[in-house]
Order: structure tokens, then sequence, then C-alpha cells
């Protein structure tokens, strides 16, 4: 299942609260034109491990994952699921 | 003492008598000093292919990484200049910078840099005989200026501060900085011009703090000079991870911005073993002052302190008087290890300058403007002539003739003769090591059609010290958004000058009884709870 949506609402209410989900292409380049910088990176990281129940290691953290949304959407995907950790519903 | 040979000769010296020694550690991997070495000699022989004339600069476009440096250490292997700019800035920067430093070509390891070529609209500037390094101002003030420094200049500063931070074989020195930032000079070719070993930080990972505690908790890193960024971050890493002491640590450096109180006082406990040093520079001047901090009086402001031997500093007051005993004013800094002067003659006027005091009757003249707009400079009509003659150090130094550089920074002087900064004279501010100018941020702002007013000003900022928000007012009628202006900002800024936070009005900006945008006001609207404020 898709989460992109979600994912895109998150971004647009951390780092552009004036737009709407509905105006940020699913591929639009976050990195390059600075939406968001290294640390919001961080802060991204740290929202997908917790919303999606996922770790991030170090081994991931490969900013092309982070690109845009689909590629946020494609990782969250392909990732396993921490054990005995479930995605919170807020 | 052995005579220090300088940067080159320090690390062939090191090829040939510790040639398995560990030179740099990258992703859990060491380079030794003879790979290090090899890598180069290969890089030496794809530049001789070139048929470039000998001393005609190159370009180095690449991010950091064991190769970039072997790239660099070629071109230093063969006295060729070479402009190290950042990968960050925008193409067209990059194209214009390469062009006016006369690069024809633009090297990334083992190749050419395919994302950009020089400018051929753009006339090139001559590069000072012995130049080695060009570094850039971090500005985003328009164009960044192009820095040059002498190999002389280099092998001092190699010489001053290898023993003054006990860098040596076996020592390990972390770098988080990008290679284009002058503090790679101490981390990394200070480093391999004593037989260190430099731990290089992925900067896909420099800002994740348990990578960086992972580094330090290793053991393999002696000395640690980063921003403050960088320090909370590890800090607070430990923190959480209940990591308590960081006991290999001898020599702990904070640079690039005054250091949060928050952080400093969680040093001493971290790092029992480290002496803290709290290094004010430039990257026209390189180091020019070290602290030492009284690890048992952390809770007091951190001086800059006095100068590095060979500098000297002078502060000079509103009237372009030199200020004597406690004051306050400009600081003016020369050191041994400067820049002649930037590239761009154009721009070099009021930034390097003769003595002060020898300049006053000339600051009654009328500045021809040449130094106006972007530079921000309140030039007080100093001869460019006299810069090359007017100063003689006290110290002397290899350097009779050294200019002043005018920091643009305000500094008070108390009691004990130690400097305190206070502030900058222009609108510049510093946000993750990167001087911006926040005038020029809205400039840039200003400059999209849909764009009526625009402010920026600096927040305080728990984690990076400062970061930008702006205020924008969009024409009636427009659907300009956040996202629309950051794509904007980045065609023409620098990452590190893109405001962090960014809104867009429909009404008129709060203004000063002078009717500009009043930046202050706009700090306290940013306070306001918004999405952007959140915190997840």
């Amino acid at each position: 299942m898709s989460h992109i949506e979600t994912i895109k609402q998150f971004i647009v209410e951390e780092f552009l609260p004036d737009v709407t989900p509905q105006q940020l292409a699913d591929d639009h380049d976050l990195l390059s034109d600075g939406v968001i910088d290294s640390l919001g990176v961080l802060k991204l990281i740290a929202w997908v491990e917790e919303r999606f129940g996922l770790a991030v290691d170090d081994t991931d953290l490969d900013p092309d994952n982070f690109r845009s949304a689909a590629s946020i959407d494609a990782f969250v995907a392909a990732a396993p699921q921490r054990v005995g950790s479930q995605p919170c519903t807020r | 003492m052995r005579e220090h040979l300088g940067l080159a000769g320090g690390f062939l010296g090191q090829v040939r008598a510790r040639p398995d020694a560990p030179a740099l550690v990258w992703q859990g991997e060491e380079v030794s000093y003879r790979a290090l070495y090899e890598a180069a000699g290969r890089e030496r022989e794809r530049l001789a292919l070139l048929g470039l004339a000998p001393a005609e600069p190159v370009g180095v476009l690449a991010p950091k990484s064991p190769a970039t440096i072997a790239l660099v250490l070629a071109c230093v292997l063969t006295g060729r200049p070479f402009l190290l700019p950042s990968p960050a800035l925008a193409d067209a920067q990059l194209a214009d910078l390469f062009a006016q430093a006369g690069c024809r070509a633009v090297l990334a390891p083992q190749g050419t840099a395919e994302r950009v070529l020089p400018d051929s609209g753009v006339a090139s500037q001559p590069v000072p005989d012995g130049t080695t390094f060009m570094l850039t101002t971090s500005g985003s003030t328009g164009l960044p200026k192009i820095v040059p420094l002498g190999a002389a200049a280099v092998d001092r500063f190699t010489a001053w501060a290898g023993p003054a931070f006990g860098i040596g074989p076996g020592t390990g020195v972390l770098n988080h900085a990008p290679l284009n930032f002058d503090l790679c000079l101490l981390d990394v070719w200070t480093t391999l011009a004593h037989g260190g070993h430099v731990v290089l930080v992925d900067p896909d990972r420099g800002v994740r703090g348990g990578h960086l505690l992972g580094l330090l908790e290793s053991g393999t890193v002696h000395v640690v000079q980063a921003v403050p960024m960088v320090h909370a971050l590890v800090a607070d890493a430990a923190r959480r991870a209940g990591v308590r002491r960081l006991p290999a640590v001898r020599h702990l450096m904070v640079t690039g911005d005054a250091v949060p109180q928050r952080v400093l006082v969680q040093l001493p406990g971290l790092f029992p073993n480290a002496r803290l040093h709290n290094i004010y520079g430039c990257t026209e001047t390189n180091d020019s002052f070290v602290h030492e901090i009284d690890r048992d009086a952390v809770h007091r402001p951190v001086p800059i302190g006095r100068p590095v031997p060979g500098a000297a500093a002078l502060v000079v007051d509103a009237d372009g008087a030199v200020v004597e005993g406690p004051g306050a004013g400009e600081l003016y800094v020369s050191t041994p290890f400067q820049s002649p002067g930037y590239l761009d003659r154009t721009r070099h006027r009021g930034a390097f300058t003769g003595h002060p005091a020898a300049l006053r009757p000339a600051g009654e003249a009328p500045a021809d403007g040449a130094d106006s707009g972007a530079d921000g400079g309140s030039d007080a009509g100093s001869d460019p002539e006299q810069a090359d003659g007017a100063h003689v150090g006290a110290d002397g130094g290899a350097d009779a003739a050294r200019a002043w550089f005018r920091t643009g920074d305000l500094v008070r002087r108390d009691a004990e003769g130690r400097l305190h900064l206070t502030g900058r004279r222009d609108h510049q501010v510093k946000v993750r090591g990167v001087a911006v100018n926040t005038a020029e941020v809205e400039r840039v702002l200003l400059g999209h059609p849909a764009v009526l007013e625009a402010g920026v000003t600096a927040r305080p900022d728990p984690l990076t010290g400062r970061s930008l928000v702006a205020r924008v007012r969009r024409r009636p009628g427009a659907a300009l958004n956040s996202l629309q202006l950051k794509q904007h900002c980045a065609l023409g800024l620098p990452k590190a000058a893109v405001p962090s936070a960014l809104t867009v009005v429909d009404g008129p900006l709060p203004k000063t009884s002078t009717g500009k945008v009043d930046r202050t006001a706009l700090g306290r609207l940013s306070e306001l709870p918004t999405a952007e404020g959140r915190t997840s």
C-alpha cells in the first residue's frame, strides 16, 4: 500500500506550511532546491522511523532514499519493519 | 626540533618514513600514506597529459573522498594552483568562478567534472605567484570571492598548527568540514603534513549525531575541530546513548561561530582528557585567534582570546581610530597565514588595507563606490595601493609588508586584553558555519516577479545556533507559495542561504520608522506557533 499522501502531508506541514499536498509533485526533488536541508532530512528520518515503525540505520542514509515523496515511499515499502514496533496511528 | 618541511615536504617525508601508516580513514577503511601517494601520482600523470602551462590553475569540483584528496595532493605536489569551491554553489556561480580563476580544466577524481564548464564570457584574473589553494568566501554576497593562498602561507600554517594541537605520527584528527572550508587546513592538511591520520566524516552522515559519536567512541580520534553544531550533535547523541566519557580526545576545538552555553557546559565532562579551544579565523586570514577555554569556567562567555603567534589584531572605532586598551570597535587582523587578497582586485578594496591609522587622512576622501552594494562595506576610502606596503607587523614574520584584513566583526576588548565578539557591521549572519548576508537573500527574493516585499532575519536555533527566516508579501492575485520561492532561491543562492522558514503573506510587512522592513519584528513574528515550528 502506498503511503505517499501521508508522506506528502508531513512534508508540507513540516517544511512548506502554505502548500497543499496536491501542489507537491510525487517526484519533486526536495533536496536540490532547498526545501529540505541535511537537518531537515534528519527530521524526516525520525518521522519515518516513528510513523512506519522502521529502523533507519546509517547504511540507509543515501540521500536518494529521501529525495522525493515517491522515493521515501519506495524506501518505506522496501524496508523491513522493526520487530515489536507498530506504526502509530495519529 | 627538526624544521617543518611544509605541506608537500611533510607529506612526502611521511610517505618515505612511514609508508604503511594510515593517512586517511574513510567509511571504516584505512588509506595508507603509500596508497594516498600512489593515487596522487596517478592524478599527476593525468594532469601532465592535459598539456597545461606549468603554473596554470585548474578547478577541482568533487565531494569529499580519499580520491578527491589525492587529486588535491597532486596539485600541491606539482605546485599547481587550484580552485576548490563548494560543490553546493549554483552551476552558474561555479562557471563564473572557474573562469575568473583562469581554469580551462575542471577536474574530478580520475576524470573531469561533468557538471560545469568555465563561463567563456568571464575574464580571468591573474593568479599571484606561489599560489596553491584557492578557496572561496562562504558568503551569499553575490558571487563568492576567490581567496588565493600562497604555498608559503599554508606551510607556515601547518608548521604552527601541528605542534599547537599535538598533531604528529599516530594522531587521529576528525575532519567534519567540507574540503572547500579553510578549517581543512588544520584537520586535513596539517594532519597529512605531520604524519597523523584524518578520520573523514562522510558528508551524507555528517548530521547524524550517532554516527559522529561512533567515530569518537572508536578511540582513534584524538583531535576534534568543528563548528558548534557538530559538538551539539555529539553531546546530544552521547546523552541519548548513555555515553558519559570520550577519553581518547586530547584537543577539542570549537570554531566558525560563537559556542552556545548549552553545548559548552557539556564538553568538560564528556571529554575528560581534552584541552578545549575556541578558534577564530576567516577564509582570508585563516586561524587568527585561539583561546584556551578554562575547563572549570565554562559557564562564562568565551572570548576569542589573543592573536596566534605571528598574528596581530587592531580594534578600530567608528571614526577609524585605533582603540588602545579596553574598548569596542571593528576587528582588523593580520596573520602569517593570510591571503595576499581577493583574486578579483575590484572586490579587494576596503577588505585588505594598510594600517587604519595610516589611512585616516585618506578616510576623508569620498569613496568611489567600488565596494558598495553586495559587499555592504562602509569603505572608509582605503587605498588598495597602500595595502601592499603599509604594515610591518610587530612580530616581523616572513611577510614584512602584510596587509590588514578588515573582518567586519565587531569586538570588545576587556581589561585583560582579551577580545570578545559582539556582532557584525553588515547584514552578515553565520548559518551552520556559512556566512550569509541577509540583505542578499532579500534581494534574491525580491527578484521573483510575484514578490512585493521581503524581509530576512536569523533566529536562534537550539541545534544549529541560528536559522534563517523569511517573510514575503506577494503581489495581489499571485498564487506564489513557499515551494516556488525556495526553488527560486536555490537557483541563485547556496543551500545554507535558502531560508529554512519561509512565510508568504498578502498584507504589508512590519516597517521601521524609516520605512524599511523591520527585521527585529520579523524575528518576533517567526516565533509565533506555526506548522513550521512544530516538532515531531
